[in-house]
């Protein structure tokens, strides 16, 4: 009688976990809640500025442009309050300023990174240097965000950018071996043609399963047992959901820019190379003067650290760090570390330069 | 071990050596999976099912587009490539909007930078001015 006591107690149990567990899984967090306004949009791209909580003489004069990858959505960088780079800059006191590169549509199926580096990036410039007042800005570009900012470090270079922080940069990518992706998308293998002829875009659901499957028990079966080792621990929870809210929320890579990410650069390393041409102008990354710092996560599966490690000796920047952290490709951004770590890092490097 | 994990104030679970198996053997079974992703059998593989999959859905696929547009033809709707028209018509007119907006804040800014200047102008006046006037009403006489 007690025995079955005990085992309808513990099968009631699992039952309420499972519940909880089904409730994290499947519900959205509240996310991006740093209060900011909309200043410029054209076409799916939208220009927000970060209301200032410090009085306008206690903030750096040279605002700050975040700029993110085309296929996730830019809210990982201000993922909930108490837990925000975002946050974290505009209490430092940053003038700060995202560009949300948006989803595109069926009609953006030809967007290029001639697009995005020399159209809609010099457009957002223009709108923030008038709303800021500043002739000068720095920029932060991530993943993807980090090619658009190197190609329009590169090819205007006068344009008043003062400091350039790459994160997790894929720029190299001479080294086969060491990137799975350029494996798979090797041209023996994968038909890009025939896959956008299909999509028109590359759909979000295949990148996500492409970035997943580099690891593929990690994502599919140790990210949940983790949530459910933890379902007691309302701030494990809380987080999980932030960050699950964010990794399924996918958006379609233009098909225009996937074609050249696979061809130019994941097949051809034309940007290394010196071979890219974006717009009729050669990228010639030496003509990039700007202050530079490279942030590399040291476990980064998508972006290995090989691939950002050479742009140091090719760029003419005289002030230039490279700055490894232990981590991943979000997790130094966006792990629990990163606040202790990441944040302060960038801080301390832009803080002086932003004066 | 009760004991042991009594005295360090942690409750005894008995699910925890079971945790620590699992997770071992997940650490193994991720480490193959990530070797096993990085080959080029797992590339021919994966690509050869993604061939097949468009081969296979493409007639389907187009054979559902011709009846869409056709149905859409008969109610009198706009089909997929009279959407994508519009909205590829609306960017370029917000491009257009974009270039004026640029304008007018360069207008703006150099009206604002001349300013100062004819402020500065319109401040040193009154000095000359008396004399101006005076030399007019002079030649008026």
């Amino acid at each position: 009688m007690y025995e079955t006591a005990v085992v309808t107690d513990q099968l009631l149990s699992v039952g309420e976990k499972f519940a909880d567990f089904t409730k994290a899984v499947t519900t959205k967090a509240s996310i991006a809640q740093t209060p900011k306004e909309l200043i410029w949009t054209l076409n799916k791209a939208k220009l927000y500025r970060y209301i200032p909580v410090l009085p306008k003489e206690e903030r750096h004069p040279v605002p700050l442009l975040l700029v993110f990858a085309l296929m996730n959505r830019p809210y990982i960088l201000d993922l909930k309050p108490g837990h925000s780079f975002v946050e974290f800059m505009v209490k430092s006191g940053y003038d700060l300023y995202l560009l949300d590169w948006g989803a595109p549509g069926p009609e953006d199926k030809n967007l290029k990174f001639d697009d995005y580096a020399l159209d809609y990036l010099p457009r957002a410039i223009r709108k923030l240097k008038v709303v800021s007042g500043s002739e000068e800005f720095s920029m932060l570009g991530w993943c993807i965000g980090a090619i658009i900012t190197t190609i329009y470090a590169a090819l205007r270079p006068d344009d008043g950018l003062r400091n350039l922080v790459l994160l997790t940069a894929p720029l190299d990518f001479s080294n086969k071996d060491a990137i799975t992706f350029s494996r798979w998308v090797d041209e023996r293998y994968f038909d890009v043609d025939k896959v956008l002829t299909a999509f028109g875009n590359m759909p979000g659901e295949m990148i996500d399963y492409g970035a997943k499957a580099l690891k593929p028990v990690e994502n599919y079966v140790g990210n949940y047992l983790k949530l459910w080792d933890n379902l007691d621990n309302p701030q494990v929870v809380d987080a999980w959901r932030a960050m699950n809210t964010w990794v399924t929320d996918n958006v379609p890579l233009a098909g225009g820019a996937f074609r050249q990410l696979v061809v130019d650069l994941y097949r051809n390393d034309r940007l290394m190379r010196g071979e890219w041409i974006i717009r009729g102008e050669r990228i010639d990354l030496s003509r990039i003067s700007a202050k530079l710092l490279t942030v590399i996560a040291e476990g980064d599966h998508i972006t290995p650290p090989c691939q950002s490690a050479a742009i140091m000796s090719r760029v003419s920047s005289t002030d230039k760090e490279l700055f490894r952290i232990p981590g991943g490709h979000i997790g130094i951004m966006a792990g629990s570390g990163a606040g202790k770590r990441t944040w302060p890092h960038i801080e301390n490097w832009l803080a002086p330069r932003s004066d | 071990m009760r004991e042991k994990q009594a005295a360090n104030g942690k409750e005894f679970d008995s699910t925890d050596a079971f945790r620590e198996m699992r997770d071992t053997y997940l650490d193994a079974w991720a480490k193959s999976m990530v070797d096993t992703v990085n080959t080029d059998a797992y590339a021919k593989a994966s690509g050869m099912m993604l061939n097949n999959y468009l081969s296979a859905s493409s007639p389907f696929r187009e054979a559902v587009e011709k009846v869409m547009l056709q149905a859409l033809q008969q109610f009198s709707m706009p089909s997929r490539a009279d959407v994508v028209s519009i909205a590829e018509r609306t960017v370029n007119i917000e491009v257009r909007l974009d270039d004026m907006d640029a304008k007018l804040d360069r207008i703006e800014k150099s009206l604002a930078s001349s300013r100062p200047a004819s402020r500065a102008r319109s401040a040193a006046r009154p000095a000359v001015r008396p004399a101006a006037t005076k030399s007019r009403k002079k030649g008026a006489k």
